[in-house]
């Protein structure tokens, strides 16, 4: 967002036990709101879009106050014009694609009305005009569902968990035309989901939200590091996230090392300038630990580090260089290593066990 | 046989006040309808039951109570009687009173099934995406409701066509005037006319049968594209 389309958004609403309490202001162009399900994302973003009215607060969006709990303002969601991406797409079942996507277009002066071409090319459904939703895959029933809230020619664009209804390898084919959108459209975003991954990929800046309440704010690098990221990062199955700096890389041989305090981390190579932090997760499960550091084995990272915490089942805390790592291992093999608080251990990590989370693009 | 006069007479006045009935009804059952199955307000209870009343009463005990409220002596009928100079009682205008109250539970409940049925995150994507709570209604609720709403119409319709109880109370049995089918079957029986009543009973159940019918193939039919 420019400087003088900043949102502020300052809101209060109970249901029952929960409270979302918000008070923030995004400023950038693509916002993601990051939460376990439940936080209340979506309550959030039904606060913003005006279907759901907040019990008090504000919200006001560069010079426009949707909301004023004080001065009893509170736009209708129809006079709002944000277009709003549904997790469901909620496509009107008795409407053709085309008659879908030009639904919100009556409210634009005739005159004023682009052609949907635009949005249509873009999202790639020009075949599929004619169609009925329910004659749609999901992942063409979500690219229909972005053209229709693009062709409204909304002030900005709220995205309610658009990939969540996807199974992975149409998430990967959706993501791009996001990013399309993205660079194509002056219209700011503000992206709520629970996947890292796909939230990143896009985003400017990012809120953490837990039980309703922001917990973290910042750069998206910087939110994965802070502390209050983990219990979401554990949701999406991976326990070990890290933003770490490229010491080296090397085409050649194929890999890339990252820094860990005096160590490196090695793995496959990419594409990005030393000193630049990139953020990469391991699961817990794809971590072996080995007494030994010298080992003639193909796993490309034995890292020192030390026992910090052996929970009841099956987890251990291992710092290397301050970081902490999860790692899964057996109650047997637990025994015969004899792991305890403090013992000296080393981390044994395949290079393609880490996975880049994402790439700036 | 052929059928007589008297009985074309009652069976055209039936159809006659039945459309009546329900183009006068449609307008209030949506909004009623709608109230009922899409808004959240106080005495929403209340108004109900008063609309489902007439499903569970006696017709007898409906129609009495128009009586009571339209006669001579009601306050609505020396309303109309005094600064209109109309008597309602015992003319085809009681008929469709008589009708429209006994068939309207059954009309307002196929359009709340109807709209009940349309997801309000359907409604609320319509209004971000700049539609006002009308267009809403005429764009999305409505066609989305159509199967509940055109439920409610044959049903209430049939309804309309067979009502006796309350028919009689208000507007009596005055052939070619206020005698609708049902009113002319009882008549014929009660005068031994038996096959003068069977001709009736059987167009009746016709009738009946074909609305039915009609009204399940609407409910059940999958030929839509949605």
């Amino acid at each position: 967002m420019s400087e003088n389309t900043n949102f502020l958004l300052n809101i209060r609403k109970h249901f029952g036990n929960f409270t979302l309490d918000i008070d923030c202001k995004l400023q950038e162009k693509v916002t993601t709101i990051l939460g376990a399900s439940g936080s209340g994302k979506t309550t959030l973003l039904n606060c913003i879009s005006g279907t759901l009215s907040p019990d008090e607060g504000k919200i006001v969006f560069g010079n426009q106050t949707y909301f004023d709990s004080e001065s009893k303002i509170n736009v209708p969601p129809d006079k709002r014009h944000l277009g709003y991406i549904f997790q469901e797409g909620y496509l009107f079942p008795h409407l053709t694609v085309e008659k879908n996507i030009r639904y919100g277009q009556s409210r634009l002066q005739r005159k004023n009305r682009n052609s949907i071409s635009q949005v249509v090319e873009i999202l790639e459904i020009s075949q599929l005009l004619e169609r009925y939703p329910n004659q749609l895959s999901g992942g063409q029933r979500q690219r229909v569902a972005i053209a229709r809230a693009l062709a409204m020619e909304p002030q900005l664009l709220l995205m309610d968990e658009p990939l969540a209804s996807l199974d992975g390898g149409l998430k990967s084919r959706i993501i791009p035309y996001l990013h399309h959108i993205k660079n194509e459209f002056e219209i700011p975003i503000i992206y709520v989901t629970h996947a890292i991954n796909e939230a990143m990929a896009l985003a400017d800046e990012a809120f953490l939200i837990d039980d309703g309440k922001i917990t973290a704010s910042g750069e998206p690098n910087q939110i994965l590091a802070s502390p209050s990221a983990l219990p979401i990062a554990h949701l999406t199955g991976v326990e070990n996230i890290y933003s770490l700096p490229v010491a080296s890389s090397d085409q050649q041989r194929g890999i890339t090392e990252l820094e860990i305090g005096k160590q490196h981390l090695v793995i496959p190579y990419i594409d990005v300038e030393i000193g630049k932090s990139v953020p990469v997760a391991i699961r817990a499960e794809d971590i072996i630990i080995s007494l030994e550091p010298d080992l003639p084995i193909s796993a490309r990272n034995i890292l020192a580090g030390i026992v910090d915490e052996v929970d009841d089942q099956t987890m251990l805390s291992i710092l290397v260089e301050g970081q902490r790592f999860s790692v899964k291992i057996t109650h047997e093999a637990r025994q015969q290593l004899e792991i305890s608080k403090g013992k000296n251990v080393y981390c044994v990590i395949k290079a393609n066990a880490i996975n880049l989370l994402w790439q700036d693009s | 046989m052929r059928i007589t006069s008297a009985e074309v007479a009652a069976l055209l006045l039936s159809v006659k006040v039945s459309l009546f009935s329900l183009v006068v009804m449609l307008p209030p059952g949506l909004l009623v309808g709608w109230l009922l199955a899409k808004r959240e307000f106080r005495g929403k209870s209340i108004l109900n039951t008063l609309v489902m009343l007439p499903l569970v009463l006696p017709p007898v005990v409906s129609g009495y109570l128009l009586l009571l409220l339209l006669g001579k002596n009601g306050p609505i009928g020396q309303l109309l009687s005094n600064v209109f100079n109309i008597e309602v009682i015992f003319t085809p205008f009681a008929v469709v009173i008589a009708i429209s109250v006994i068939s309207f539970p059954l009309l307002v409940q196929g359009i709340i099934a109807g709209m009940a049925s349309v997801p309000t995150e359907l409604e609320n994507a319509a209004r971000t995406l700049g539609a006002s709570p009308l267009k809403v209604f005429f764009t999305i609720t409505f066609p989305l409701a159509h199967r509940g709403v055109i439920g409610g119409i044959i049903l209430g319709f049939s309804k309309s066509l067979g009502e006796f109880g309350a028919t009689i109370m208000v507007a009596g049995n005055i052939p070619g005037k206020t005698q609708t089918v049902a009113l002319a079957i009882f008549e014929a029986v009660h005068l031994g006319q038996d096959i003068s009543a069977f001709r009736l009973v059987l167009i009746s159940t016709v009738l009946a049968f074909i609305s039915i019918w009609i009204t399940e193939r609407i409910t059940i039919s999958n030929n839509r594209i949605y």
